[in-house]
């Protein structure tokens, strides 16, 4: 398949020797499991999802956060931003509602407080970027781009929560083109684009970012959802509608990796319900060549560590390198013939 | 100094009480020594992607294991720190009512099932911070609101080893959720009760024979240490304002994590922090009430 080809091409591959150490390889086989992403070194693809990873420091007595590929904090603005009044979170099955409203400390107490910390760990450290208009996603890269240890910016142009910025610029894609252009102008590191999958066409808003410079995708942002309270027949959160995250949202937004993974050059990163190791290799099969735990990192704060053991026990059980699976997945062949569907 | 602990605990108990209340004991040694009142626990259900975030709850106590407990009653003679080291806490216990999906399923857990446990957990109520306040006081007054009492058995231990006077205002909806009293008897001078239907004690709220207590001693100073539903809690506020006392309050609210990362769990409170917002979870679960904010959108919840 020349897709597939193309597809494994954009990736740097890391290691010159894989396809002659996965072929002589013995029992002794070591696959490579790091990854690049617009010249960023990720010593495995597995990164904390905004949102759900504070700073980094909270989860420090939790797990070892060296062993992470990276750190997504986070959304930060240019000014720091209160967030939405509570009920901001409701359980569903499988899954969770959030209306936050990204707070957050705002880019100066971010240098300030919280990325001194992230400087002394090996983990890449990502920051999410968010605004109301195109001015303050720029003067918020402008203010970040003092820091020292940030390895790339994800622009948030796809919160569901907030009331004008995000997701008005995710649906649009002149919009999408504006905001990103102008943010990549800016930026002094890379620029990740965080789509929202709230859209007809995420393929769409893919182009247009590329189009504008975004130097990889993060795929997807949550899901408007709600629920509500039918003893007082109101909404379960304050904000009415709120993002689905969790293992509810994974088939639809591995879905939304696939289409975009064929219409794209640039790096996707998989976010959307990964819990397991077999969730995040769905991801890389479908085209991703990283990906992010996000949801999971309430309830069980290991899981991006387990991800990483599974892939790597997956690629040497298969005698393959990471980027021999990126994007690798078979059309065209046998389906279901594996026996391990879940 | 944060400590917490992400472990996989066995039940030793899980004891039905009264009204759909649970008293549910597990093997934790690092954790159970750990705790400092007033803090919670994040509970996991292990085995199900359908009921994916853990549930707080408060510690209601820590004890030594009941092998251990017969092992140091032999040795309690002998010198030296050997015996008190034996009686360290081994176990923590956690009281809940049945209130929704994961409360009903974690009524199901038998001895020897495991639990994921995150512990312990948030700024509860530490000594340093009010045992002065307490001593200038007449009376500590606990108040709780139905499972809110489990908040307050290691404050009110606290307060008694300290040799301060203390008193319980405990309601519930029926006699049912008046659960724990045995365990308060020897620690306060007087227990006062209440239940809606008028089964125990007085009926209605129990902020009411509160508000008399108050109306009676006005001479005298109390601190106030609450914990229950937030129709309770702003009620009370409302009484430590009127009759001037020091009120301390222990929160409660849906949380995503426990550990201050997901930001679903803020409250309305004065002064620095996360903007206007603080996380019940990590700046709380207990606040000075002063400090909370009383306004509708945080109490339209319970």
């Amino acid at each position: 398949m020349a897709k597939g080809k193309k597809q494994k091409a954009k990736v740097k591959t890391v290691s010159s020797e894989s396809v002659s150490s996965a072929k002589s390889a013995d029992s002794g086989f070591v696959p490579r499991i790091d990854t690049e992403i617009a010249g960023v070194h990720f010593s495995n693809p597995v990164l904390t999802a905004s949102g759900t990873f504070g700073y980094g420091r909270e989860f420090a007595h939790l797990i070892d956060l060296n062993s992470l590929g990276g750190i997504v904090v986070k959304g930060i603005s240019a000014e720091p931003m209160s967030g939405n009044p509570p009920p901001r979170i409701y359980e569903t099955d499988s899954g969770m509602l959030n209306a936050i409203g990204l707070q957050n400390v705002g880019a100066k107490r971010f240098l300030e407080e919280k990325l001194p910390f992230l400087r002394t760990l090996r983990t890449r450290c990502v920051v999410n970027v968010f605004g109301y208009s195109t001015e303050d996603y720029v003067r918020a890269i402008e203010i970040l781009n003092a820091g020292d240890g940030i390895d790339a910016y994800e622009l948030n142009i796809s919160c569901p929560n907030t009331h004008c910025g995000g997701m008005v610029y995710g649906n649009d894609p002149k919009l999408t083109e504006e905001v990103v252009t102008a943010s990549k102008r800016a930026a002094r590191f890379p620029l990740f684009v965080k789509l929202s999958p709230n859209v007809t066409d995420i393929t769409v808003l893919a182009r247009a970012a590329e189009s504008a410079g975004a130097d990889a995708l993060s795929l997807v942002n949550t899901f408007v959802g709600m629920a509500i309270d039918i003893e007082a027949r109101t909404p379960r959160v304050s904000n009415i509608t709120a993002g689905l995250s969790g293992p509810a949202i994974k088939p639809v937004a591995l879905r939304m990796v696939y289409q975009v993974a064929r219409a794209v050059k640039i790096p996707i990163i998989g976010i959307g319900g990964i819990a397991t190791p077999e969730d995040a290799l769905e991801y890389i099969i479908a085209g991703a060549c990283a990906v992010q735990v996000g949801t999971a990192n309430f309830y069980a704060p290991e899981t991006s560590l387990r991800v990483v053991t599974g892939i790597r026990d997956y690629c040497r059980r298969k005698r393959v390198h990471l980027s021999d699976l990126i994007g690798s997945l078979n059309v065209s062949g046998n389906m279901g013939s594996s026996a391990e569907q879940k | 100094m944060v400590m917490m602990y992400d472990e996989t605990v066995a039940v030793v108990e899980n004891r039905p009480l009264t009204g759909g209340h649970f008293l549910l004991s597990v093997h934790s040694p690092r954790q159970a020594q750990a705790t400092r009142p007033g803090q919670f626990a994040m509970v996991r259900l292990l085995g199900r992607s359908d009921v994916l975030l853990r549930r707080p709850m408060s510690i209601y106590d820590v004890k030594p294991s009941f092998k251990v407990a017969r092992l140091s009653k032999t040795r309690t003679r002998k010198p030296g720190g050997y015996s008190s080291r034996l009686q360290r806490p081994e176990i923590l216990q956690l009281l809940y009512k049945i209130v929704g999906r994961g409360t009903r399923l974690m009524a199901d857990l038998e001895p020897g099932d495991k639990v994921g446990l995150i512990a312990p957990l948030g700024h509860g109520f530490f000594a340093e911070e009010y045992l002065p306040e307490a001593r200038r006081a007449d009376e500590v007054l606990h108040v709780a609101g139905g499972i809110g009492i489990a908040a307050l058995l290691l404050p009110a231990k606290d307060l008694a080893r300290a040799g301060i006077q203390q008193r319980l205002f405990f309601g519930g909806r029926t006699r049912a959720d008046l659960v724990a009293l045995d365990e308060f008897k020897p620690l306060v001078s007087g227990i006062v009760l209440a239940t809606e239907n008028g089964s125990r004690g007085h009926r209605g709220y129990i902020t009411q024979p509160l508000e008399n207590f108050l109306l009676r001693n006005r001479s005298k100073t109390y601190l106030l240490m609450v914990c229950g539903p937030w129709a309770m809690l702003d009620a009370s506020v409302r009484l430590a304002r009127k009759y001037g006392h020091r009120c301390l309050l222990s929160m409660e609210n849906r949380m995503g994590c426990g550990v201050g990362v997901c930001l679903g769990c803020c409250i309305r409170v004065d002064g620095i922090g996360h903007g206007s917002y603080q996380r019940v979870c990590t700046e709380g679960p207990v606040f000075w009430s002063e400090k909370v904010i009383w306004e509708t959108e945080n109490i339209a919840k319970t």
